[in-house]
């Protein structure tokens, strides 16, 4: 049955893929209704698969000789993160309806969200190391396309193969740590990576375990591989709240939980994922003050938050971790959808030719300020007892430092979240005057995310019990819901977060009064806007790459007689090497 | 010779000798025929397509017969020719690409002065590289390669009005002369210091004395020799200018077997002097890491999108080398049976991108008359006018760049793990170096995919002449190759691993 499953989550992706590219670009209706008919058809594969979970392969494929079993698990884990890939999936597809109306190629562009959502559901269900990296590779994929999906925008073309080359660069890590583990291993299954990992030599083990911590940075855009994140921007606001906020960068998170067993106990591996969380949640929080692109502060607040995520897996509390990912894939793609209503709109993504929306677009401001309380951490939104149970996970597991980190990080995104919502809901009309709120297939897409972000925090309970009973080799702390949300209440330690929350709204609200501060930290605002220098070394690797190419293009004379010299001298070499070693 | 024996001849000579009496049938009746019908009937160019299809009977036979034999050979006075899983793999890379190019070129070619030569050569090297593959003694082995080259030399200058043509032959020529030199001086010596050409003979002697200065120097030459064939930097700087002049159908085959025939010849040549010394792993793989970086580097920078394939397959014979290093210096066959199937994918992919290439140069500048090359900002909006082309070509260009489930991911990866087997932390370094240079290609592959699917179609684009049908199925047929293997690799097992059995036998593992 969970076989069956599986095959129609991925496969019916995949068709509809393949029947969208088919239907043709003469027919955009058609094209459309499969979309939507083919994307909502995975959702309910992947909803179907919740009771239907079970810690053993159920499906099991002999690829031959150096490719392995390719297996399929459908546990709590993989079950969740595919049911969040699909049904966010269809929502952001349903939402294109109308995001997409009139624009060119639909037949590319619903294909590859379609093979995207497929890939996705592949990755978080595969059993086999290889299988993994397959969708892996194949999701970045369709991201470099989603993202450079305006061809003629060299901006989106740039965008894509930036976030492909920096996510492919990651990959390696990935790459190379399933390698090592099929050396010494002798397979590539996951469960045999997580059971026999104490029996690896350490050296390897350590190996493996940053190699993969390296694969998760680069494709949870952590701190230093995270620029790729912000330009990813310029793709259609339906991808930006899918791949770049729900589904794709989690891969790393996932991966991070995934073998937080086998890795937990390499020296140095949780001190240097809570590091990379804590420094990611706050530099990121601290770029989206400053930035004025509404989607590129969606864009930093999605790194800040997946750096909450990778803090708590790094403090031990892997089930807060998913617990967060949830909230946030729900509310961070409400978000996405209310921006790209709100830039469909307007016509302009800058947040300075914004505001006073409020009256005019009652439904998105409302769904989007649920968003934002959500995002803020306000009771009783998701967000915040999600985010809570980190920074509770935080206190326990982590260092002092971290947490107080984490907390002030909190208060950050307390303060940014209200200056968004502020300048593009409130105060003065900056641009257009006459806006309109959106259509039915937006809606249709917006308010299911809105309830989920108003109650998904009902299923705490159900979801740790749910998920642990198909994970044998985690220990995740799960308890009952009422017994879980009534730590949560009674934990000093949230009134302090509250605190801070509380501070960081009020620093907006008053933020006249404190020009003075904000004056001071002008050169600081400087440096949150140049991305603290990580742009920097991005282009200079670039440049450097050119500039080696440019110098070799002169061994590259035209002259045969240089040719027929370099033939000669090869000669000479292998000569000197053979004799050499003779 | 009567009828009994040339019927009791092994069916595998038969897949050698059939191209090349085919070869100057096709040259004469299409002469005549332009001579006789004053139309331009191109004869030719189905009687080259009848030739190529009529050896397959030939080929399936061969197949059949080696699945239940083993080795086949037959001796024909002091020569032998013997057919094993590396013959075979070659056999078939070669059979399979000479269809798919006589038929692309039917369109391409068509009208173009000297037609019935390129179909004569084109047949003729068929059958020559099936043949050297088949070589047993290394003098004969020689003789198959220069009869490769000279086949290739006409076909690479083809275009003799144009001087870019004329250029990139001669350096061809010159280049590709200097290296057999090298391989004939190093045929003398291994003559000169153990008496036989015949290879099994060669590494007998070998085993029973291992230290020899001369057969030391001689394995070097058969290198840096074969290795101007098989574009080793530093001996690859012909490769650019007569991969973007050549034909496209000939470019195809220049890149997916001449260079891949070479590499072969060198196995072959290579294989009984390996108990010379140790380091010749260590050779193949240092090369290959400097084929990736220079062909990566220097792909680049290109702007025409011939010669940037060019560069790419520079690179991609860098992977091949890494492999059959790993094989030969380390033992292990996952090396040689990655490198092969590599091989093949290469084959499949660099002739995917070179005819799709080829097919909008046709449609876009050599159909219209003027010789300009094809450059990356021609590409923008293809997919507007050609969706089909697009198609295919982008999913050459992402296989190439090693993304699944296309095949190059599959056979990328099979070496790398042959890299990681040997659990050498060196050798894991040149895996993780391969890797990034997987990487860095994407750097230039994505922006010609990008370009194709722009809105805004390019000039070129715009008044590009329709599609020829017949030559799309070509790039149909490779296109469903590239994704079918990438699912199932072990579909390709029954050629691949036959030829990693050989290899390893050969030299000595």
């Amino acid at each position: 049955m969970s076989a069956w499953l599986i095959i129609l989550t991925i496969g019916l992706a995949w068709l509809g893929a393949v029947c969208v590219w088919l239907a043709g670009d003469k027919r955009p209706r058609a094209q459309h209704t499969l979309a939507v008919l083919f994307s909502v058809a995975a959702g309910l594969a992947a909803l179907a698969l919740i009771p239907n979970t079970s810690d053993q392969a159920v499906i099991n494929l002999n690829a031959g000789s150096v490719f392995g079993r390719f297996t399929f698990v459908p546990d709590g884990l993989g079950v969740f993160l595919a049911v969040v890939a699909t049904v966010i999936g269809c929502l952001a597809v349903i939402f294109s309806v109308e995001y997409m109306r009139g624009e060119a190629q639909l037949g590319r562009y619903y294909a590859l969200v379609l093979l995207f959502i497929g890939s996705m559901a592949g990755l978080v269900l595969a059993g086999s190391l290889f299988l993994m990296f397959i969708f892996w590779e194949m999701t970045a994929l369709c991201s470099y396309a989603l993202i450079s999906f305006y061809n003629d925008d060299p901006k989106a073309v740039r965008g894509g193969i930036k976030a492909l080359i920096i996510t492919q660069f990651g990959g390696i890590g990935l790459l190379v740590g399933t390698l090592a583990a099929y050396a010494y291993l002798g397979d590539y299954q996951i469960s045999t990576l997580l059971a026999q990992a104490q029996t690896l030599p350490p050296g390897v083990l350590s190996f493996i375990a940053f190699t993969f911590l390296l694969a998760a940075m680069a494709k949870s855009a952590q701190v230093p591989f995270h620029t790729w994140l912000p330009d990813a921007m310029e793709a259609p606001t339906p991808v930006s709240a899918l791949i770049h906020a729900a589904t794709m960068v989690n891969a790393g998170v996932y991966l991070l939980a995934r073998f937080y067993p086998a890795f937990a106990e390499v020296t140095g591996w949780k001190t240097a994922v809570l590091i990379i969380g804590l420094l990611t949640a706050l530099l990121a929080a601290l770029m989206a003050v400053v930035a004025t692109d509404l989607k590129r502060v969606l864009a930093y607040s999605t790194v800040s938050q997946l750096g909450y995520m990778v803090y708590a897996i790094g403090v031990g509390g892997v089930f807060a971790s998913q617990f967060h990912l949830l909230s946030h894939a729900i509310f961070k793609a409400l978000l996405f959808l209310g921006a790209g209503a709100v830039i469909h709109a307007v016509g302009t993504r800058d947040m300075r030719q914004m505001g006073g929306l409020r009256k005019q677009t009652p439904v998105v401001s409302t769904v989007f300020i649920i968003g934002a309380a959500a995002l803020a951490g306000l009771p009783i939104f998701n967000g915040f007892w999600s985010k809570e149970l980190i920074l509770e996970s935080g206190l326990e597991g982590g260092p002092i430092w971290a947490y107080a980190g984490m907390v002030l990080g909190a208060g950050i995104t307390a303060f940014y979240t209200f200056r968004m919502v502020w300048l593009v809901f409130f105060g003065q009309p900056q641009g257009k005057t006459h806006v309109h709120d959106a259509g039915a297939p937006m809606q249709t897409a917006l308010i299911p995310l809105a309830l989920g972000t108003l109650t998904s925090w009902l299923l705490i309970g159900w979801f740790g019990n749910w998920l642990q009973a198909t994970l044998p080799y985690e220990h995740l702390h799960v308890a009952g819901t009422g017994e879980m949300l009534l730590a949560i209440i009674t934990a000093p330690a949230t009134y302090l977060a509250l605190a801070v929350v509380a501070l960081g709204l009020a620093a907006w609200w008053q933020r006249d009064r404190l020009t003075g501060l904000g004056r001071s930290l002008q050169g600081f605002g400087r440096a949150a806007a140049n991305g603290f220098g990580f742009e920097s070394l991005n282009q200079g690797a670039v440049n450097l790459t050119q500039k080696a190419a440019a110098a070799l293009q002169l061994t590259q004379t035209g002259q045969l007689n240089w040719n027929v010299v370099g033939i000669v001298a090869a000669l000479v070499v292998v000569l000197l090497v053979l004799a050499g070693a003779a | 010779m009567d009828i009994q024996t040339l019927t009791n001849l092994p069916v595998f000579l038969w897949l050698i000798w059939l191209p090349l009496l085919w070869s100057p049938v096709i040259y004469l009746v299409g002469r005549l025929a332009r001579r006789r019908l004053a139309v331009d009937t191109a004869v030719s160019r189905w009687a080259a397509l009848i030739a190529i299809l009529s050896t397959w009977l030939p080929f399936a036979l061969t197949w059949q017969e080696f699945k239940a034999n083993g080795v086949l050979s037959y001796t024909f006075g002091t020569i032998t020719l013997r057919l094993d899983g590396l013959s075979l793999l070659l056999a078939t890379a070669v059979l399979a690409l000479s269809t798919l190019v006589i038929l692309y070129s039917n369109t391409y070619m068509h009208g173009e002065l000297g037609e019935s030569k390129y179909y004569a050569m084109l047949v003729a090297m068929s059958g020559v590289m099936v043949g050297l593959g088949c070589a047993a003694d290394i003098f004969n082995l020689w003789l198959w390669f220069e009869a490769m080259a000279i086949t290739s030399y006409l076909l690479v200058a083809f275009y003799r009005d144009q001087p870019a043509s004329l250029e990139a032959g001669i350096k061809y020529l010159v280049q590709s002369a200097v290296g057999s030199v090298f391989v004939l001086l190093g045929v003398a010596l291994v003559l000169a210091q153990t008496g036989t050409l015949d290879i099994v003979q060669i590494q007998a002697h070998v085993a029973a004395q291992p230290d020899s200065l001369a057969l030391l120097v001689a394995g070097g030459l058969f290198i840096v020799g074969f290795g101007v064939k098989i574009a080793i930097v530093p001996m690859h700087t012909w490769l650019p200018d007569a991969h973007s002049q050549a034909p496209s159908g000939i470019s195809a085959m220049l890149s997916g077997v001449v260079i891949e025939a070479g590499l072969i010849a060198l196995l072959r040549a290579l294989a009984p002097l390996a108990g010379t010394a140790s380091t010749w792993g260590i050779l193949l793989i240092f090369f290959g890491v400097l084929n990736m970086i220079l062909g990566n580097l220097l792909a680049l920078r290109q702007q025409q999108v011939k010669r940037l394939l060019a560069f790419s397959s520079i690179a991609h014979v860098g992977y091949m080398l890494i492999g059959l290093g790993t094989a030969v210096y380390f033992g292990e066959v996952a090396g040689a049976e990655g490198s092969f199937f590599h091989l093949l994918s290469h084959t499949m992919m660099k002739g995917l991108a070179f005819l799709s290439a080829g097919a909008l140069l046709y449609v876009m500048h050599t159909a219209r008359g003027d010789h300009d090359p094809l450059t990356i900002a021609d590409l923008a909006g293809t997919a507007q006018k050609y969706p089909l082309i697009a198609l295919v070509f982008s999913i050459a260009l992402l296989g190439l760049g090693g993304l699944p489930p296309l095949v190059g991911f599959m056979s990328k990866w099979q070496i790398l793990v042959a890299g990681f087997e040997t659990r050498n932390l060196i050798m894991i370094g040149v895996v993780a170096f391969v890797a990034l240079n997987s990487v860095l290609s994407l750097a230039y592959y994505a922006p010609m995919v990008n370009a194709v699917y722009r809105k805004r179609p390019s000039t070129a684009v715009q008044s590009g002449l329709t599609m020829p049908t017949l030559m799309t199925i070509p790039l149909v047929v490779l296109a469903a190759g590239v994704i079918l293997v990438g699912f199932w690799p072990s579909l390709v097992n029954g050629l691949v691993q036959p030829a990693g059995a050989a290899l390893m036998a050969a030299f000595g593992g």
